[in-house]
């Protein structure tokens, strides 16, 4: 599964993050090779949500590197923008945008960031729609939908942008339990079409169905980091069994 | 013509001659004010329409309508009625100031009633369902569950139609009254020097203006005192 | 009823005094009140304080003194100028009209700064953040999700403040407009009907307030409309 031609496409060195004196990242080392599908997990406060958004720079690392497909994020950056195309994100909370109809959240942004005329923006939305199966939804605003709907809507948004990477903070802990399947779903999809991904999230069914790698993390380090099969039954850390035994007792 | 600072000092003194009589029209005001307030949002929530629609109108009439103009119907306008020349209230009416009071307290009841509906529309419903649950009765949930927290989420809104009571007593000097900016105003005509004159009037005002903020602020926050710790 | 009817053209012209005199003033204190909260929320301390103390002063000095000021104080300075250059020259002043607009609207603008900047606080800062992970500029995302946003959030209260500034055009008869009190007093002169004549001005108020009310309800609607559940 692990092509060695697959280049490192995010590289994390030695990454700190403070949040005035708590310090919410120590020293993350981890690198993604293109393609691969990696799962964050870890308590609440671990740093995962944290660590995926300091990837697009919706939060400043204050040391270390970070090198996103051959850019460094630094300080003042101007290419920021343009990592950010690459780079998808969908939240927890959706953050669709409320004033504007599903069609033309989708259109949005590859309208103005990408400059696409009306009509390629919009026969790429459908067909974005589509493979997230929600075509008959194009033209109702997001409150009428159900939240699984809404973040299957996300994600085609971000697929708007054609990232190379797609960044998922915990997609489905906003959702009802009948929902969330239908969001992984599209998300295997999305693995078995070659995305490289990054998943914050607790969907251990997931983790051990999509993911390359599962990264466990505690009190902002990265404790382990293994191929799913073998963090499920060997994990080596005394934190890690702890968290599982309390994932599953649930 | 230049800017003379020392007459803005010079002129504070005697512009607060006037302020009596802003506070009198301010303090008898607000609470009469309150007081129809609080009836007018009785009448409202009563449930009945004979009661609710006339408590509706008089609130729709006194928002939809400049305190100037009814001032000017009040003053200018009820002697017109001999009814109201021979009546009681006549003592009142016939006085600048009477009706002065009688305008601006009308309008203070028009719109705090409003801002006491809003905070009660505030209160979360559950908190009702709490107390009947407790076995409370409906006089009991209103003052000890609804009330308290009604005051609280009322008290913002509150300070800021006092502090447009404070500004709307300046319309006393359209009916000859020698409030602050009556004082101000004539003042200005003996000297003609308007910006001096009325910048350190304006300056009285700010520091009234403070002086309500800062007291509701103190109020608010003792009456919030269990929301944060 | 015949004393009114020899009256009702004056009424008429006046209250479409009234009605421009509004228009020119929502619009100038619409502006105030954009300016003021983008200053307010800005990151740079001069513009912070300037907005500041333009907020601090205008809500707490009475529209009465602010008209006055404004009125007396330009008059008075444009007629020095323009002695300087004619000593004939006796009195010189800014039209009533837009002095009073302009009196309005900078206590107006003053309340407007406030809901902006409330408004535009109250929108998610997720939709800010999903908008920069799309790649949108800070001004794209000003534009295009943050302001038609904002305004939703914002109209409850403009709408009252756009009620506050109608009624407070009342005021610029003090200083000899002639709008519909100013009516009202020619009227009374010749009537002595004050309170028929006053309370006509009342209900041209009343009506011009129900619109505005009307059709703030009407664009709630429509800027809520995407929150009507389909289902």
């Amino acid at each position: 599964m692990n092509d060695p031609m697959d280049q490192p496409i995010i590289v994390l060195e030695n990454v700190d993050k403070f949040f005035g004196a708590f310090q919410a990242l120590k020293g993350i080392n981890l690198t993604v090779r293109k393609r691969e599908r990696v799962v964050v997990c870890g308590p609440s406060g671990s740093g995962k949500s944290t660590m995926i958004r300091c990837i697009n720079r919706l939060e400043e690392h204050d040391g270390g590197r970070i090198v996103v497909d051959g850019h460094e994020l630094t300080s003042g950056d101007k290419n920021i923008d343009a990592v950010r195309r690459e780079v998808g994100m969908v939240f927890q909370s959706f953050n669709l945008f409320p004033h504007l109809k599903v069609i033309d959240n989708l259109m949005l942004a590859p309208r103005l960031v990408r400059k696409l005329g009306k009509a390629e923006a919009r026969e790429q939305a459908m067909h974005l729609l589509e493979r997230v199966r929600i075509p008959d939804q194009a033209d109702k605003y997001p409150s009428q939908l159900s939240g699984g709907q809404q973040q299957r809507v996300a994600i085609a948004r971000s697929l708007c942008m054609n990232p190379e990477i797609m960044l998922f903070d915990e997609p489905t802990s906003a959702l009802d339990p009948e929902m969330i399947s239908e969001v992984l779903d599209v998300m295997v999809d999305l693995a078995e079409d070659g995305m490289t991904m990054i998943v914050v999230s607790h969907e251990m069914g997931f983790a051990r169905k999509v993911a390359d790698t599962v990264v466990f993390m505690d009190a902002g380090e990265i404790i382990e980091r293994n191929p799913p099969a073998e963090f499920f039954e060997h994990p080596k850390n005394e934190r890690t069994k702890l968290f599982l035994s309390q994932i599953i007792t649930h | 013509m230049s800017f003379d600072i020392a007459l803005v000092f010079d002129s504070i003194p005697k512009m607060l001659e006037g302020i009596g009589l802003t506070l009198e029209l301010l303090f008898l005001s607000t609470s009469i004010g309150l007081i129809l307030a609080v009836i007018t949002l009785l009448m409202r929530i009563s449930g009945r329409r004979f009661l609710a629609w006339p408590a509706m109108a008089y609130i729709y009439v006194f928002r939809g309508t400049p305190i100037l103009v009814q001032i000017f119907v009040i003053y200018y306008g009820l002697p017109q009625f001999d009814l109201i020349r021979e009546s009681i209230f006549w003592a009142i009416l016939r006085e600048p100031f009477g009706c002065m009071v009688v305008a601006l307290s009308l309008n203070a009841g028009a719109y705090v009633s409003e801002i006491l509906r809003g905070g009660l529309l505030g209160v979360d419903r559950g908190l009702h369902e709490a107390g009947k649950a407790l076995g409370m009765s409906t006089p009991q949930r209103f003052i000890y569950i609804t009330t308290p927290i009604a005051v609280r989420l009322a008290i913002p809104a509150y300070s800021n139609d006092f502090i447009s009571m404070l500004k709307a007593t300046a319309l006393a000097s359209t009916v000859t009254l020698l409030d602050m900016t009556g004082v101000a105003r004539t003042i200005v005509a003996k000297t003609f020097a308007p910006y001096e004159i009325f910048i350190a009037a304006a300056m009285i005002y700010m520091v009234m203006t403070w002086f309500i903020q800062r007291g509701f602020g103190l109020f608010e926050r003792r009456m919030s005192r269990y929301v944060k710790p | 009823m015949g004393d009114v009817v020899g009256w009702l053209d004056d009424y008429f012209w006046a209250a479409m005094v009234v009605v421009r005199v509004f228009a020119a003033s929502l619009v100038m204190a619409t502006l105030l009140g954009l300016i003021g909260s983008a200053a307010k929320l800005s990151k740079i301390r001069i513009a912070n304080g300037i907005a500041n103390a333009y907020t601090v002063v205008f809500r707490g000095t009475p529209e009465m003194l602010v008209l006055l000021i404004i009125y007396f104080g330009s008059a008075i300075t444009l007629t020095t100028i323009a002695q300087i250059f004619d000593p004939e020259i006796k009195f010189v002043d800014i039209p009533p009209f837009w002095a009073g607009a302009l009196a309005i609207a900078l206590v107006v603008g003053s309340y407007m700064t406030e809901t902006f900047r409330g408004a535009f606080l109250g929108v998610d800062p997720g939709q800010v953040e999903a908008a920069r992970a799309l790649g949108l500029s800070n001004f794209q995302t000003f534009i295009y999700v943050r302001t038609p946003q904002m305004w939703r959030l914002a109209l409850p209260n403009f709408g009252n403040h756009m009620l506050s500034l109608m009624k407070d055009t009342a005021l610029i008869s003090v200083i000899g407009l002639e709008e519909i009190v100013f009516v009202a007093e020619m009227a009374t002169t010749v009537t002595l009907k004050p309170f028929t004549m006053y309370f006509i001005v009342a209900l041209i108020y009343l009506a011009i307030s129900t619109v505005i009310t009307l059709t703030v309800a009407g664009l709630e609607k429509y800027a809520n409309r995407h929150l009507e559940s389909g289902r």
